[in-house]
């Protein structure tokens, strides 16, 4: 029943969020789809000469692209499937009745809360390190030689720190799904004989299955673009063993300066981030019509 | 004996469920124990884990070499700067597509949703450059403004959701009653959604403080908040565990406690109201 005056007014008070989201959205994003065609290097002065498809040609046949392309999807995989399965099995834990069920919530949380340089950093230096970290004196203490994670494993290193800081998303989001179950439904279950496996698998599982599909996609959506974790441990390397995307990018544009050639990486990882985006967008969309 | 086979379940889930969330908050404690220890303790081997001299030494001295307030103060600035402005902009925005939905109110909120999922690193090389010939490179400024646009369409979104909640009768009751659309507002819209508002601002100045992408890329020492701060002891520096961890404490302690003050709004906002 909205008249005339308050649909106009409702415009107005739209446009400034529209406006300011579609110059952040549309004009960097042409600026760079712009200098993926042009030959520009910071390092060399002068006009910039079209160049056509020859930095997407540079950067398919860069030998870090493929090794950076697998690195990215090895990351992003493996620390879902550690806070996918970690999370429905941490989520039906914490929904049994306990003895300070508060406290164990707020701890499990916390890793959430914490700023990537920080976890990464105190993972790098006071677990992972093999001389003076946690991980050095036990492996000490049950007699094996002590591991040099972030340079003999520095993808799965990484991948460990990621998958701590986001185990706790996975987990709350699962744990706040399973408590809006219907325990009624449950019970019934159990009284007709059901036991807690079949529970499990009938009732629960496919009512998580939709909080776990948005765990997945949001967290693709995050994971894609992991840089700082990877920054301050490893710099990408050894070689380019902990490189993925993101930094691959990082490192072309504003380490070798390389306008033309990050431009166009850019645009291959917004073209990978809309394959998942759209998936994610189609669950969400059903949702505002319910 | 089903009750005491029950207390007895109680008890293995509780003791289960405290050694897995310790293990999991261990790093954190970890961090905290060190960061009062001096440096010879923390890297003692075996680790002393609560049997060494106890100091504030290392908070001292991470203040006094590294002007550690300033970093610290240019986080709250722009996690608030960035928040405040992006609430400025969103309010409305999702007050009228909440209240005055018109035909296209879902395309532009899920158009807005889609600016988020732009990977950062698209768009980094343009604003790297449009910042460094604006002068806004290092500048609070340039990060308030950059932060504020990565987050608006979660806020607009958390807001929505909220908004869509406060049932419209009660609007048209106000109107019947003679009262102006700004009474309206301010007298009867206003009280209901003042918690939706303030969960909206917990979440956001959380995801500023920790947001460590454009912070590494854009911020180096004058402008850099505590995300880029800690980044620099990666450097040699970081075999300094005592005064690393200190540094740490410091940049995380805010939030701990921001965080777990909001962990259903969390849930929430994060997953664009698809789960609540």
């Amino acid at each position: 029943m909205a008249t005339q005056a308050s649909r106009a007014a409702g415009r107005l008070m739209i446009s400034p969020a529209v406006i300011v989201l579609f110059l952040w959205m549309i004009v960097p994003l042409g600026m760079t789809i712009y200098f993926s065609f042009l030959r520009y290097n910071l390092l060399i002065p002068g006009d910039h000469a079209f160049a056509g498809f020859e930095n997407y040609q540079f950067f398919f046949t860069d030998p870090n692209f493929w090794p950076a392309l697998i690195n990215t999807l090895l990351l992003v995989g493996g620390v879902l499937l550690i806070t996918t399965v970690g999370g429905i099995l941490l989520a039906l834990l914490l929904d049994q009745p306990m003895f300070g069920q508060g406290i164990v919530r707020v701890l499990v949380i916390a890793p959430f809360f914490v700023m990537p340089t920080v976890s990464a950093l105190v993972w790098k230096n006071m677990f992972m390190n093999p001389v003076n970290g946690i991980f050095g004196w036990l492996a000490n203490v049950f007699g094996v030689p002590p591991y040099d994670f972030l340079s003999q494993a520095p993808l799965l290193s990484i991948i460990l720190i990621v998958a701590w800081q986001w185990l706790p998303f996975a987990t709350l989001i699962l744990l706040t799904a399973l408590q809006s179950l219907d325990s009624e439904q449950l019970e019934a279950a159990e009284m007709d004989g059901a036991g807690p496996f079949s529970r499990f698998f009938h009732i629960m599982l496919p009512h998580l299955s939709r909080a776990a599909t948005v765990v997945i996609l949001i967290q693709t959506i995050f994971l894609l673009s992991i840089f700082a974790e990877i920054l301050v441990t490893t710099n990408g390397g050894p070689g380019n063993a902990s490189t993925n995307l993101t930094y691959l990018v990082y490192s072309q544009s504003l380490l070798q300066y390389d306008v033309g050639l990050g431009s166009a990486g850019g645009i291959v990882a917004v073209i990978l981030a809309n394959i998942v985006a759209i998936f994610l967008m189609r669950m969400i969309g059903k949702n505002l019509e319910a | 004996m089903a009750r005491a086979s029950t207390t007895q379940r109680k008890i293995v889930v509780t003791v289960i469920a405290w050694i897995i969330a310790l293990a999991i908050f261990f790093p954190i404690l970890w961090t905290i124990l060190t960061s009062f220890k001096t440096e010879a303790d923390a890297i003692a081997i075996p680790p002393k884990f609560l049997n060494f001299t106890w100091t504030l030494d290392n908070y001292i001295t991470v203040q006094e070499r590294s002007d550690y307030f300033r970093h610290f103060m240019n986080s709250v600035i722009i996690s608030l700067g960035s928040t405040v402005l992006a609430l400025i902009v969103a309010i409305p925005a999702a007050w009228s597509m909440a209240f005055v939905p018109g035909k296209r109110t879902k395309d532009i909120l899920m158009w807005m949703l889609s600016t988020k999922m732009m990977p950062a690193v698209g768009v980094l090389i343009p604003i790297y450059l449009i910042f460094r010939d604006w002068g806004l490179l290092d500048s609070r400024t340039g990060l308030i403004i950059v932060l504020m646009l990565m987050n608006l369409p979660i806020v607009v979104w958390m807001l929505y959701t909220y908004f869509k909640e406060i049932p419209g009768e009660i609007l048209e009751a106000a109107r019947m009653d003679g009262a102006s659309l700004g009474k309206e507002i301010l007298y009867v819209l206003t009280p209901m959604a003042v918690p939706g508002i303030a969960s909206t601002l917990l979440l956001n100045i959380i995801l500023a403080w920790n947001e460590a992408f454009w912070t590494l890329n854009l911020t180096t020492s004058n402008a850099a908040p505590l995300s880029t701060f800690i980044a620099s002891y990666s450097s040699p520096e970081g075999l300094f565990y005592a005064k690393l961890s200190a540094a740490s404490t410091m940049a995380i302690a805010p939030i701990l406690i921001l965080g777990w003050f909001s962990q259903k709004q969390l849930v929430r906002g994060l997953t664009f109201g698809a789960v609540k």
